[in-house]
């Protein structure tokens, strides 16, 4: 039970925190406002910055990688939609309890593909259920975590968009976009220990939809981080002042979203950027380097920011970029700022509290069948008493 | 059980006794079963089944729907394909009420009508029952029984319909068959000749 009488004044410093906060996000908005009306070109900028790409110290901010000016807004192109595919993805998963009746996990990807043509839509899912020693447990014999288990469903997630964009591209009759909800750039590099073999697993999943004729597309819905902001605050300072204030940007209690939220009206996006990232490096090996940009998605009413992640090679490919822009406001526009095909990937990869009940209920019959009676541990079942409150 | 049997998958068991059982699931619209489906659920570790008429079926709210219905007009062309997925492929959530009105143990032949000996104690998911099921279930027309005492049920518009799909198809049979249930009805609800009427005025109209 919860006294909130004990924590009264800390609730209420709390408040007084979040209104002292809310004053300098305005403040610094209003100078990420004039810094971003007062910058320099896109190739000025590039030049400015390259003392940051070769430093020691490793700097992530956004570098253009087209000559557009950034603080212009771009329009989404007039762009038929027609005979274009649109594959979303999605994932989630059961993770392994050691209080459970058996100790497993479960991955599920769900996915819709969405053609422009009339037809309904196909949605699709595909299930793995984990229960083998050296699935569970790494080499020191630790239960594997939450970190390595999203691993593992982000490279699911990437395969099964290859295998779908390969069984779309021959029929299709215009440009294949798959749509991944998330991040595009590998995330795990330094989150999970040896984590290269999955990396190549994702890298090969990924050029499997460059040859199936896809487009591989990364959307990140409420972006956090700060890379536009930061290469703001380095055109703000000279060369020489770069290894002593790279890292005092007083824009720190921004994101790019709060900015891009003033400056992008609905439907438009920046330019393209990249971010040089150890991580970004290792993609552009495997000839996948992932550029990025900020969609308004929303509307007026609703401002909803987006991080669109590309690769590359994917940004001159023929139509796909605009044909993508075009397509994710489409969708966007039928539930409020969020795509359908996304959406609607996730409801297909959901596991809900009753399927998981079901599964282990299944489990349990078949334990059962070999003669073995399995139950969830005692505290498993203590907690499920109270969680009916 | 052939296996092209429409089975709905239980998401959620709300209520379970020898009358019936209410559940919730998510199924495709196309799929969800009518008023008057007559469909089976295993009882006693598999060894029975119990035979039920959905009575009830009820859409969950759904927040996704809601979310879209504020901006997708019905039948609008730029959202056909959105249309098309929300009619032919998503899941709906829905509650389906059952009442019973018989079983059968797997081994026997003939069906038992009234209230099964035990409610289905693990419910996974019931099957609609095919055309030739029916036509064994709805033979006699004892299946009626529990349906007349059971005021929690829209008894008065269940048995005119279940009587009209399950009628065969041919006249004379179909008079038949009706006469029947006629005389059965009128030999159980002669007490309450206004209930009679309205069922019998029912089954007469289609």
């Amino acid at each position: 039970m919860l006294r909130l009488e004990r924590i009264r004044e800390d609730i209420a410093a709390l408040g007084r925190q979040a209104a002292a906060t809310r004053q300098a996000r305005q403040d610094a908005l209003a100078i990420a406002q004039r810094w971003l009306a007062e910058v320099p070109g896109a190739e000025e900028l590039r030049g400015h910055v390259q003392p940051l790409l070769g430093s020691t110290d490793p700097w992530s901010g956004a570098v253009p990688v087209t000559d557009r000016p950034l603080n212009v807004p771009i329009a989404c192109p007039p762009e038929s939609l027609t005979g274009a595919v649109l594959i979303g993805v999605d994932g989630s998963q059961i993770f392994p309890d050691r209080h459970a009746l058996a100790l497993y996990y479960l991955l599920q990807v769900g996915a819709l593909i969405f053609r422009y043509d009339g037809s309904a839509p196909t949605p699709r899912t595909f299930e793995w259920l984990r229960y083998e020693e050296s699935d569970l447990f790494d080499e020191r014999g630790y239960l594997i975590g939450a970190e390595t288990l999203g691993m593992e469903r982000m490279v699911k997630e990437m395969e099964v968009l290859a295998d779908l964009v390969a069984a779309s591209s021959p029929d299709a009759q215009g440009p294949v976009i798959g749509l991944f909800d998330g991040p595009l750039l590998w995330p795990y590099a330094d989150r999970v220990p040896d984590a290269g073999s999955a990396l190549r697993t994702y890298m090969g999943a990924m050029r499997r939809v460059q040859r199936g004729g896809g487009h591989p597309v990364g959307y990140v819905d409420r972006p956090g981080g700060r890379p536009l902001l930061d290469l703001l605050w380095a055109s703000r300072l000279r060369p020489d002042e770069f290894g002593e204030r790279i890292g005092e940007s007083p824009l720190h209690h921004l994101t790019d979203e709060d900015l891009m939220v003033s400056f992008l009206p609905p439907g438009a996006c920046t330019p393209w950027f990249t971010r040089p990232t150890p991580t970004n490096d290792r993609h552009a090996q495997e000839g996948q380097e992932i550029w990025f940009c900020y969609v308004h998605m929303g509307s007026g009413e609703h401002p909803t920011i987006a991080r669109i992640e590309i690769p590359a090679w994917a940004t001159i490919d023929g139509r796909a970029p605009a044909v993508a822009h075009a397509a994710l406001l489409h969708q966007a526009a039928a539930l409020n700022g969020y795509p359908y095909v996304l959406a609607r990937a996730h409801e297909e990869a959901l596991v809900t509290t009753q399927d998981k009940a079901a599964l282990e209920q299944a489990i349990q019959r078949e334990i059962l069948a070999s003669g073995h009676l399995a139950l969830p541990s005692e505290k498993a079942q203590q907690k499920a008493l109270l969680g009916r409150r | 059980m052939s296996g092209s049997d429409q089975t709905i998958t239980i998401g959620n068991v709300l209520r379970a006794d020898i009358r019936g059982f209410v559940i919730a699931s998510r199924i495709p619209a196309p799929e969800v079963p009518t008023f008057g489906a007559f469909v089976r659920a295993p009882i006693q570790q598999e060894t029975a089944e119990l035979i039920g008429l959905v009575y009830d079926i009820r859409l969950q709210d759904d927040p996704f729907l809601r979310n879209l219905a504020a901006n997708v007009v019905p039948d609008a062309p730029e959202y056909a394909e959105i249309i098309r997925d929300q009619r032919e492929n998503r899941a709906v959530p829905v509650e389906i009420s059952v009442v019973a009105i018989g079983y059968r143990y797997r081994e026997a032949e003939s069906y038992l009508y009234g209230y099964p000996p035990q409610p289905p104690m693990v419910l996974h998911q019931i099957t609609v029952c095919s055309p030739e099921e029916v036509r064994r279930i709805t033979a006699s027309v004892d299946f009626l029984r529990t349906l007349l005492d059971n005021r929690d049920l829209p008894a008065d518009e269940l048995i005119p319909t279940v009587l009209q799909q399950t009628a065969p198809d041919d006249g004379a049979d179909r008079q038949a068959y009706l006469l029947s249930a006629g005389r059965y009805l009128a030999q159980h609800l002669g007490r309450d000749p206004v209930r009679l009427e309205k069922i019998l005025r029912r089954i007469d109209g289609g």
